[in-house]
């Protein structure tokens, strides 16, 4: 039901429907001169239905959404309610619920907004001139107005359905990507890692610490390693960062190790008079590694080489 | 409030576990009874289990740190074991580090934690 | 809620904490949001004289948080900025609450009059 969905994402409630009516000039009297026509629309919509698929089956880009006889005699159908929809004489949220499912359907099957906009044109013209050959020239003016507000009322609906799906996919994205910046690795019985790549603005920060003390937790961990040699800026936000992070680490038993650090970073984190007293340094994340094996009471030896023949 | 939360004696070690929402009266009590607990006992070593506060505002932090610090003053070190994650993060971002405290994730650590603290020299 | 005694002070703070549960905020900005109320709540009740916690739920468009208000009749605070600048763990008890709170919520905005009382109203939204 990604269209309900796309109500919300979109904000699309009374007082948005009210904003775009009003900006489309779009009247109760618009929509009460559509209806009167709706008899109009049924004796006709059978012809107008299929000049329209005579456009989208005629163009290759388009034809290839409707593969074969059982899919293109479905659409008509739905085609069909969908012209009708014009006629209804209303323009509510329903209705507008209904848009963006029609909407929602042509996006997921891939079809291009350029072709599903540019097809809105068909319908204008084979309305258009319906309209001229069947009212009176005054009345016809009048009728094809109300028309074109609704369908241009249609068309911001129908691009609706294309941002909310972009909307949708970036925020899966940006999950995704908030779950892989702090990757939280176990190294060894009790001693974690985290490499933190890119830079750290204070959301990020807070999702660092609470994923930190969440695996330490889960690991009973005893020392964390967190390396920033990945990290481009180290100001005092992200000193700072690291400082509270050692703080709530503590208070969970653990310890931290900050390796990676460059000269510049060290130079900055003194200049800036940050207290890291409190915390354990290493340049090179390998020596961080040992530092931690030790804290938990191991030690790295060199194996004996073999005498004899065993060389290799 | 004293007598509300049960301290243990574990050889010369205390043990203590703290329950859920911490009255004034009855965490002004609790640190009464240790102290007591402690002056009698003769014990070196307090281990406060809080893994049962779902939370911890400056108040208890207060009395929590105090605690450990009346403590050490009498010659026995204090551990606070089980603290859980988003009360770490919570009070280290209000500012209160709890400093002067020792730590442990839990009971079995706190206790190993004690045995190294009253092993150095 | 009224806030008159110290069970008045566990009954807001279980509400607020429900309320954040409720809208499914994780275990942090729960924990953040009721530490935040715990500290407000009984700075009302020990230096305000009692009084009332409003709590509200927010719906803004794309988020949803919950506000509550602290109002007390109380003395007031003399020295706004003295207080706020708490800072760590060795501020008298009131000002570490107020300015350890802040740092805890989103929102927060703090009006006192010395002699006739004191408002706080603080916001925390659901991460997206």
């Amino acid at each position: 039901m990604s269209h309900r969905r796309y109500m919300t994402t979109l904000k699309l409630d009374e007082a948005e429907l009210r904003a775009r009516r009003a900006f489309c000039e779009l009247t109760e009297d618009d929509l009460q001169r559509l209806r009167g026509l709706r008899p109009l629309a049924e004796k006709h919509s059978a012809e107008l239905v299929e000049a329209f698929y005579a456009l989208l089956l005629s163009h290759e880009q388009t034809r290839k959404f409707f593969p074969d006889e059982a899919t293109v005699r479905r659409v008509k159908r739905t085609q069909s309610e969908y012209f009708l929809g014009l006629f209804e004489g209303r323009c509510d949220l329903a209705y507008v619920e209904d848009r963006l499912r029609v909407g929602a359907v042509h996006e997921r099957i891939g079809l291009s907004p350029k072709w599903y906009l540019a097809a809105y044109r068909k319908y204008l013209a084979l309305l258009h001139s319906k309209l001229g050959s069947e009212l009176a020239p005054a009345d016809a003016a009048a009728a094809f107005q109300s028309l074109q507000k609704l369908v241009f009322f249609d068309v911001t609906i129908a691009i609706d359905t294309y941002i909310a799906a972009n909307i949708e996919t970036i925020q899966r994205h940006q999950t995704a990507l908030r779950e892989l910046s702090t990757p939280v690795i176990r190294v060894h019985d009790r001693v974690l890692l985290l490499p933190l790549v890119g830079a750290i603005d204070s959301l990020r920060a807070q999702q660092i610490m609470d994923a930190v003390l969440l695996r330490i937790v889960e690991e009973k961990a005893r020392c964390i390693i967190v390396d920033i040699a990945g990290v481009p800026v180290v100001d005092t936000k992200v000193a700072d960062s690291l400082v509270k992070t050692t703080a709530s680490v503590r208070l969970l038993g653990a310890k931290t190790i900050l390796t990676g650090i460059s000269a510049q970073v060290a130079r900055t984190i003194v200049q800036l008079g940050v207290d890291i007293s409190t915390m354990h340094t290493c340049a090179r994340l390998q020596d961080g590694i040992e530092l931690a094996l030790d804290l938990v009471g191991k030690t790295i030896v060199d194996k004996d080489r073999p005498r004899g023949a065993e060389g290799g | 409030m004293q007598g509300i939360i049960p301290i243990l004696r574990m050889g010369d070690i205390l043990l203590t576990t703290v329950h859920v929402e911490l009255r004034d009266a009855v965490a002004e009590g609790f640190q009464a009874d240790v102290l007591s607990t402690i002056e009698r006992s003769h014990v070196s070593g307090l281990v406060i289990d809080i893994s049962g506060l779902d939370m911890v505002d400056t108040y208890v932090a207060r009395i929590l740190a105090e605690t450990g610090r009346m403590a050490r003053l009498m010659g026995t070190e204090t551990v606070l074991c089980g603290m859980r994650p988003e009360i770490a993060a919570t009070l280290v971002r209000m500012g209160y580090l709890m400093e002067g405290v020792h730590a442990a994730l839990d009971l079995d650590e706190g206790l190993e934690l004690l045995r190294e603290l009253r092993a150095r020299p | 809620m009224r806030i008159a005694t110290e069970d008045d002070v566990i009954l807001v703070r279980r509400a607020v904490r429900a309320l954040a549960e409720a809208h499914g905020f994780d275990v942090f900005a729960s924990a953040a949001l009721t530490t935040a109320t715990s500290e407000l709540t009984r700075n009302v009740w020990v230096h305000g004289g009692g009084g009332l916690a409003i709590i509200e739920e927010l719906a803004n468009g794309e988020r949803s948080g919950v506000r509550v208000t602290f109002r007390d009749e109380g003395p007031g605070i003399a020295d706004v900025a003295r207080v706020m600048a708490g800072g760590y763990s060795t501020a008298r008890s009131m000002g570490l609450g107020l300015s350890g709170s802040r740092r805890l919520v989103d929102e927060f905005d703090l009006k006192t009059v010395p002699g006739r009382g004191t408002t706080v109203e603080i916001v925390k939204w659901k991460a997206t």
